[in-house]
């Protein structure tokens, strides 16, 4: 049976109002508590996910930021079908997920980590040929996107190597296009690039570039690497706390975060933090460099008076990095009284 | 149908390749499982130092041949699914295999129909040399071969559909191997592993009649020693195929339950 596509109208991925509880058990540490814990077991509910609400459009590439534990997993399990929500509607390329209909799971894909899809002990290659018997990918559809994702990917030479002898790197970009050689039209990427060195991240980066530009697919990514969300999304959802605390552009999250650019300064003659301190906050000097924080309305103002009154070889004026964005972010929520914990990961 | 032929083909090919890199290990866990040959050895001895050189029927060698043939069926007869889910499914490793649009089942069907035709080879080796070393001798009715082989086949799936069952038990619990132990004595002893049912109290035989063991163990061993007729292969076989559509319900219900409480941890 197909999905309802009643009510997904042209999203791609539709969200509303989507929770999800865990009950954990808890145990004091010790032999006494688990003389306790056996004897009576304690246990509450968390609120992993709490009401998130969202659409993506169809190749639409969003970056899903947030801190550890504050649902991003839970919900990309939640869209993929992996968990079942407590509550909430989510339909996946008109699919309910939790259904796991054949015709769903043909057009999606989640990636999480380096070891999921490929068989340990022998080629990359066979397990190619298991996916393409799994997803009855016809010959010809499947010799044109293994010659896609070779080129792009760098696969050549690596294929027929076991894959317990792969390298790290090597080994993601096989998951990779294990992941993704029934064409879904749907992606979920949960840290692609973690434990990849800068030049792997990189062609990874490029390759899921690519396969949207491609396939026009739907990318949702979570990373601890700004540079790939920086350099793949151009829309970015914050969730903490199982809530979605931001939807909107990067230049906007940066505004959010903190309202301020920053602005770099090259002197030719010192300058104390005192007297940068006029005309900005966060001020940090290191010899003749030094950086500021200003507030965006007053960027020209300030720029202006620094150039007339210190003696001043070069200024950029620059938007804060997102992890400064992000920092300030989660800082300020951190500090607002009764907030809801944060989930352990990996729930 | 011919993407069906196509999958079946490719699952088991690959599965076969993956169990070809472990054919050391899947002789030695071979060993690992004589139970059967030490019971032999105990009942030979008995039987050698009986008035008569019998117990209740049973001498030396036929002794011998018995638990050769329980053996033999026990080796295809094994099932390690239980194991698997219980750390695919405390790990979150199931996760993948959730993604993709065939059920996780058959490619764990294909490993243990992969596994057997890795083992079978060394099997005839030795159950030849252990033939030759303790004077069992099998029946020479040809029937008797494909019967036992049947038996052996349905056997297979019952026990694959109820091990599996238990294995989905880790979506409760914290670990599922207990009850899958539990299981396996009963099996072990209803089966007539440790003797023929025969030598066992008359409530126990009544109560193993309900149960799938005695066909899918017993019996084809039985058959084997020449202690068994076409009749009662024709029966235990329905008795099979009962418990096997019992079991196929059981584990759809328990796994369409059980997803609804993973947890996808760890992955």
């Amino acid at each position: 049976m197909t999905g309802d596509r009643g009510g997904a109208g042209d999203a791609a991925v539709r969200v509303r109002d989507l929770r999800k509880g865990y009950v954990v058990h808890e145990k004091e540490p010790g032999f006494l508590g688990s003389l306790r814990s056996f004897v009576s077991r304690k246990s509450r509910v968390v609120e992993a996910v709490r009401g998130v609400s969202f659409d993506l459009a169809p190749g639409e590439v969003v970056g899903f930021l947030g801190p550890n534990g504050a649902g991003k997993t839970t919900t990309l399990k939640m869209l993929s079908g992996l968990l079942h929500p407590s509550g909430g509607e989510v339909r996946v390329a008109g699919f309910e997920p939790g259904r796991r209909e054949n015709a769903f799971l043909r057009q999606i894909t989640l990636v999480m980590g380096q070891k999921q899809q490929l068989i340990w002990d022998l080629p990359a290659l066979d397990s190619f040929l298991v996916n393409q018997a799994i997803y009855e990918i016809p010959d010809a559809q499947f010799r044109a996107t293994m010659a896609e994702f070779t080129e792009v990917l760098g696969l050549e030479g690596i294929l027929k190597k076991q894959v317990r002898k792969l390298s790290l790197g090597e080994r993601m970009k096989c998951e990779l296009a294990a992941a993704l050689l029934h064409r879904p039209k749907v992606l979920f990427l949960d840290e692609p690039t973690i434990g990849l060195d800068v030049n792997m991240q990189e062609s990874v980066r490029a390759f899921v570039q690519d396969y949207n530009v491609r396939h026009n697919a739907t990318v949702m990514l979570t990373s601890h690497y700004m540079a790939d969300v920086t350099a793949l999304a151009r829309r970015i959802l914050v969730i903490d706390r199982g809530e979605v605390v931001f939807d909107g552009d990067l230049a906007r999250l940066a505004e959010q975060g903190g309202g301020g650019k920053t602005v770099r300064l090259q002197l030719r003659r010192p300058a104390t933090p005192e007297e940068l301190g006029r005309f900005g906050s966060e001020v940090r000097v290191d010899g003749l460099s030094a950086e500021l924080t200003v507030p965006r309305a007053l960027v020209s103002e300030r720029a202006a008076a620094l150039l007339a009154e210190l003696d001043v070889a070069d200024l950029t004026v620059e938007d804060p990095s997102i992890e400064s964005v992000m920092a300030s972010l989660f800082g300020a929520r951190a500090g607002q009284a009764g907030q809801p914990e944060r989930t352990p990961e990996p729930a | 149908m011919r993407a069906l032929a196509f999958k079946a083909r490719v699952l088991f090919a690959t599965r076969f390749a993956e169990m070809a890199e472990y054919r050391a290990e899947v002789v030695i866990w071979m060993l690992s499982g004589t139970l059967s040959l030490v019971m032999m050895l105990v009942w030979m001895a008995q039987a050698a130092a009986a008035p008569g050189g019998q117990i209740r029927g049973y001498s030396a060698p036929e002794f011998a041949t018995y638990f050769l043939s329980t053996w033999l069926v026990s080796q295809l007869l094994v099932v390690w699914v239980s194991h698997e889910l219980d750390f695919q499914i405390r790990q979150g490793t199931l996760s993948p295999q959730l993604l993709r649009p065939v059920d996780p089942m058959w490619l764990h069907v294909a490993s243990h129909v992969a596994e057997r035709l890795v083992r079978i080879v060394p099997l005839l080796v030795m159950v030849g040399l252990f033939t030759w070393l303790s004077g069992a001798s099998f029946t020479r009715e040809w029937w008797a071969y494909p019967a036992a082989l049947g038996l052996a086949a349905l056997g297979f799936s019952v026990r694959f559909l109820y091990e599996y069952a238990i294995g989905l038990l880790a979506f409760w619990t914290e670990s599922s191997a207990s009850f899958q132990e539990v299981v396996w004595l009963v099996y072990a002893a209803l089966g007539g592993m440790f003797a023929p049912l025969a030598f066992y109290p008359e409530w126990v035989q009544r109560v193993a009649v309900w149960t799938p063991f005695p066909y899918m163990l017993g019996l084809p061993a039985q058959l084997l020693a020449g202690k068994a007729t076409l009749a009662q292969a024709g029966r235990g076989a329905l008795v099979l195929l009962v418990w096997l559509a019992v079991f196929w319900v059981v584990r759809l219900i328990v796994w369409r339950v059980g997803l609804r409480k993973y947890g996808a941890v760890g992955a």
